[in-house]
């Protein structure tokens, strides 16, 4: 139980810890001094604090998006293992119920960014839903690999059995770099888009909240910084091991989580975005991967690897 | 009185109300349809739940002349579903009804007919799900692809519904030329009509059992609407009044599904490779269906081709519940038995749903383009609701229904990767990354028409203002979105309602399977929608709360400092699906022209692109020519002169004299 209430608390804390770090590794490699580690939680307040500017195009889908997205995002951190490998919500094939309810928050950012009737974030809508049409069907394939090795149908036992397995070799890096890419899709960082950007024709998730302020902007920028510890979570579950105490395993999953962040701020810092055109390809790779994950278990499975 | 006989007593009432609706004034036909229906269908939803979980299944014979026989009306658990879900639906289809043709009475349409056989639709899909005799299965199947055809053909003064129509007739009566020669198969084998001779006949005869289900399969596939045979959808829903709309795609063509899972059982265990083959349709179906919806602008249309990837759906659960018949695993079979028919379920409600809610906009805005609505949300918020109740429900997720049914496959694909079979195991995970991908186009899809239609601003001139739709139409809505969040958030009780069939169509000892795990788990489930309805709850509260005292400005919407912004500069649809359709583009065939601005003054330039259903234009389309042709072989036979014709006469009956004397 106190582990549980451990993992809620990080879930809730990581975000801004998460976005503090990215944004201080961006700074060091452009040799600036940058902003304070906690400047994402002070922005978040200073949020919270205002009022907001409603389109006059919008209805009730407009204020109604935002609260449910962070929720959507909350819930489905309650069923992702997080520090110990444990997650506050487990039961058997939890792990789709945690991919469809990142699926619902995407329809409904999605048609509140609609409902504002701006082109530019009909734009960024129309790329959110292509580009997450091309990352699902990976991201099953992946975890139904995962599947096959561990016979464990919860997302807890999915990592545990997985690691330990016979072909863990091949799949864990493999597994790494698919869900690494997962992470920057769906984080919406650089290649597959920039957070930073100033022109709205380039962007993605930044362009489908451009209408959005006060403390709607507050929850979607929290929730979008837990989106990635939620995904971050998943790769920490690969490395680290079970069967370790829980403190220990929650000062490695701090550590992955902060390297996490430290690699997505130098990517971020050392490329460019890829064009719109190239995206669909960037995302392509990750079912290339996955698929090469499947057939490494198959073929373990099947006694072709030993 | 008995179960059975309050069950065609049903029948009768629903009948009865059409024929006393016709000589009625206009007006009252609808309300008499409605109440009749609904009495009728109460009668039949008591005895369906009575044989689903209190009693054994009910039947009655009855002697009929040559050929028929003696005709078995049985009501076993897999009818009682159908059924079930054939009579309540049906009544909310009439509820709509009332609103929904209003505007047609005393206009000289034919209202009269189109209520008439809207109550012959029902009864004979009662029907259907009960008669166990060839010949009288046949006959009720006819009469309710005719019936259903008449409705089709409501408007059949426009072009289009007129060949939507006929396009419609025709697939119905190859599919049951497929049902015929199955059937027929099957009979000669056992010697009888019954269907309950069959399972011996198939037990000694594998090839013959494999033979009939491919045959049967077809037909009732042309039913159900699979990819190949699901052409004649994407016509006859736009081109019918909207509640027909609804009824067809929400429960008629399930009659296909009811007819699929009846062979199953008639069969037992069909085998691994027919398995195999249903899984595969299905999935092409699920993929395609949708990836063409995305591409339509016509909303009834996309709608159509959402009952493909449906159906697509509903069928992989059965194909998975085959394979673990092959292959002796009850956990995949119980799961996808129950993924399929509770989808049966949830896309009745959902699609009607969505049917009823487009038909609103069609009956407010005269317009199913949606690249000319917008902005219905501010004229119809109920409307707008639904659809968008309807929208997260068919894109399977959370926290509605949707979600509930699909979740059962995806885990029942799970059960199956424990397998030792290579084969089964990469299959397993193939499909559930086929769904996975299936999910996230319907999300694609249906965030572009909810947003598309009724978020922004209109994308023309209404010729009045839209107002919301009347009370009975919002009622039968209303009841639909009951049924959508309530097995949405409480998925335990919906496996145990489906546990009850998913029993009676697994043979012997493995229908006798422990339900405990699977609502342990669903209840794992079930907790978790609820935390995020509670979170959800807490954190609109949380902003509500928030912004109370604070300024809400209302202004316009961010436009990049340019002023001068319309609605035709909003987004559309077509620019919304563009960028993934360029990524599926193999699947389409696109039809593009081109006029470009050329010269020093340009005049006016046009640019216009299509992408067309590939297997109608590849696979349909050839076929039917190469038949036409053969048969315009034929058409001296019909040449319109009276003397020719009386001369057939003659011929026929010096045929049939000789015949006589002969034989």
């Amino acid at each position: 139980m106190p582990e549980t209430i451990i993992n809620i608390a990080l879930l809730f804390a990581l975000p801004f810890f998460f976005l503090g770090i990215i944004n201080r590794v961006k700074s060091f490699w452009a040799g600036r001094q940058g902003p304070p580690m906690m400047q994402p939680l002070r922005d978040f307040v200073k949020l919270m604090k205002k009022g907001e500017v409603i389109s006059t195009t919008s209805s009730f889908v407009f204020r109604i998006a935002p609260s449910a997205t962070f929720a959507s995002v909350i819930a489905a951190g309650l069923v992702v293992p997080l520090a110990g490998g444990r997650s506050a919500l487990s039961f058997e094939a939890d792990f789709i119920l945690f991919a469809y309810l990142l699926g619902i928050g995407k329809f409904l950012t999605i048609i509140g960014a609609l409902d504002t009737g701006s082109s530019f974030e009909g734009m960024g809508a129309s790329r959110e839903a292509a580009f997450s049409a091309l990352v699902e069907p990976a991201f099953f394939m992946i975890i139904g690999s995962l599947g096959i090795i561990s016979g464990g149908m919860t997302f807890e036992r999915l990592f545990v059995i997985a690691r330990s397995g016979g072909p863990a070799v091949l799949v864990l890096p493999l597994g790494f770099i698919a869900l690494f890419i997962m992470l920057l899709a769906e984080g919406c960082r650089v290649p597959v888009d920039d957070p930073n950007t100033h022109l709205e024709l380039t962007m993605i998730h930044e362009v489908m909240v451009l209408d959005n302020s006060g403390p709607d902007m507050g929850m979607i920028m929290y929730a979008a910084g837990m989106k990635m510890i939620i995904i971050g979570a998943l790769i920490a579950n690969l490395f680290i091991p079970s069967g370790i105490p829980f403190w220990a395993s929650l000062g490695l999953f701090v550590a992955v989580e902060a390297a996490l962040a430290v690699v997505i701020g130098t990517v971020e810092s050392v490329m460019a975005r890829l064009r719109m055109t190239h995206v669909p390809q960037f995302l392509l790779f990750m079912t290339a991967i996955s698929v090469v994950i499947l057939s490494t278990v198959v073929l373990f499975i099947s006694g072709g690897i030993q | 009185m008995e179960l059975i006989d309050l069950y065609i007593a049903g029948i009768g009432v629903i009948l009865f109300g059409g024929v006393f609706s016709l000589p009625l004034p206009d007006r009252m036909k609808s309300l008499v349809v409605a109440l009749f229906t609904g009495c009728g269908a109460a009668l039949v939803v008591y005895v369906s739940i009575n044989v689903l979980f209190l009693s054994d299944p009910v039947s009655a014979r009855y002697v009929l002349s040559y050929p028929a026989g003696t005709v078995p009306v049985v009501v076993d658990r897999l009818a009682a579903f159908f059924s079930l879900i054939v009579s309540a639906m049906s009544f909310i289809g009439t509820l709509y009804a009332i609103g929904y043709m209003r505007p047609y009475c005393g206009t000289g349409r034919p209202v009269a007919s189109h209520f008439f056989f809207l109550s012959v639709l029902v009864a004979s899909m009662l029907a259907v799900t009960a008669v166990q005799n060839v010949v009288a299965f046949l006959v009720v199947w006819e009469i309710m692809s005719l019936s259903s055809f008449f409705l089709v053909a409501f408007e059949n003064e426009r072009e289009d519904v007129y060949h939507a129509s006929i396009n419609y007739l025709i697939a119905m009566h190859v599919g049951v030329l497929f049902l015929i020669g199955g059937f027929l198969a099957a009979s000669l084998e056992s010697g009888s009509f019954d269907f309950s001779s069959f399972p011996q006949a198939f037990g000694e005869n594998r090839t013959l059992a494999n033979l009939v289900f491919v045959l049967l399969f077809v037909g009732f596939g042309t039913k159900a609407g699979f990819v190949p045979f699901h052409t004649w959808l994407p016509k006859a829903h736009p081109a019918a009044p909207s509640h027909v709309s609804g009824l067809m795609s929400g429960i008629m063509i399930k009659t296909g599904i009811y007819g699929i899972l009846r062979v199953i059982g008639l069969i037992g265990n069909p085998g691994a490779e027919i398995a195999y083959m249903v899984l595969a349709v299905s999935i092409v179906s699920g993929v395609l269906g949708v990836a063409y919806a995305i591409a339509q602008h016509n909303i009834k249309r996309l709608l159509a081709y959402h009952s493909v990837e449906n159906i697509g759906i509903i069928g992989m659960g059965i194909g998975l519940g085959m394979l673990g018949l092959a292959y002796g695993n009850t956990p995949l079979a119980v799961l996808g038995f129950a993924g399929g028919t509770l989808h049966v379920l949830n896309h009745s409600l959902f699609k009607s749903l969505l049917f009823f809610a487009a038909g609103g906009v069609y009956q407010k805005t005269h317009l199913l383009d949606i690249e000319k609505l917008g902005g219905i949300v501010k004229f119809m918020t109920f409307t707008a609701v639904s659809f968008l109740v309807g929208s997260i429900a068919i894109s399977g997720l959370p926290p509605f229904n949707g979600f509930v049914s699909e979740f059962f496959i995806y885990w029942g694909m799970l059960k199956g990767l424990s397998s030792s079979n290579i084969l089964l195991v990469i299959v397993m995970v193939l499909s559930f990354s086929a769904l996975a991908f299936i999910g996230a186009m319907a999300l694609l899809c249906f965030t572009k028409v909810f947003g598309v239609v009724f978020l922004g601003m209109p994308r023309s001139r209404y010729h009045e203002e839209p107002a919301e739709v009347s009370l009975t139409m919002k009622a039968a809505m209303a009841l639909q979105m009951l049924f959508i969040v309530m097995i949405g958030m409480l998925p335990q009780y919906a496996f145990r309602g489906v546990s009850v069939v998913v029993q009676a169509l697994l043979p012997g000892e493995s229908g006798l399977f422990d339900t405990s795990p699977y609502i342990a788990t669903l209840g794992g489930v079930s907790g978790g929608l609820i935390a995020f309805v509670a979170v959800f709850a807490a954190v609109f509260l949380l902003r509500t709360m928030l912004l109370r005292n604070r300024s809400v400005q209302a202004y316009k919407t961010w436009d990049c400092g340019y002023q001068a912004g319309n609605a035709r500069m909003q987004y559309t649809a077509s620019s919304y699906a563009a960028p993934f359709l360029r990524v599926m583009i193999p699947f389409f065939s696109w039809k593009v022209r081109l006029k470009k601005p050329a010269g020093l003054f340009p005049d006016a330039a046009h640019y216009e692109s299509h992408a067309e259903d590939r297997f109608e234009s590849a696979v349909i389309n050839p076929l039917v020519s190469l038949i036409e042709r053969f048969l315009n072989a034929f058409t001296w036979i019909q040449s319109g002169s009276t003397q020719q014709y009386i001369l057939y006469g003659l011929i026929f009956l010096i045929a049939i004299t000789l015949w006589i004397m002969v034989v």
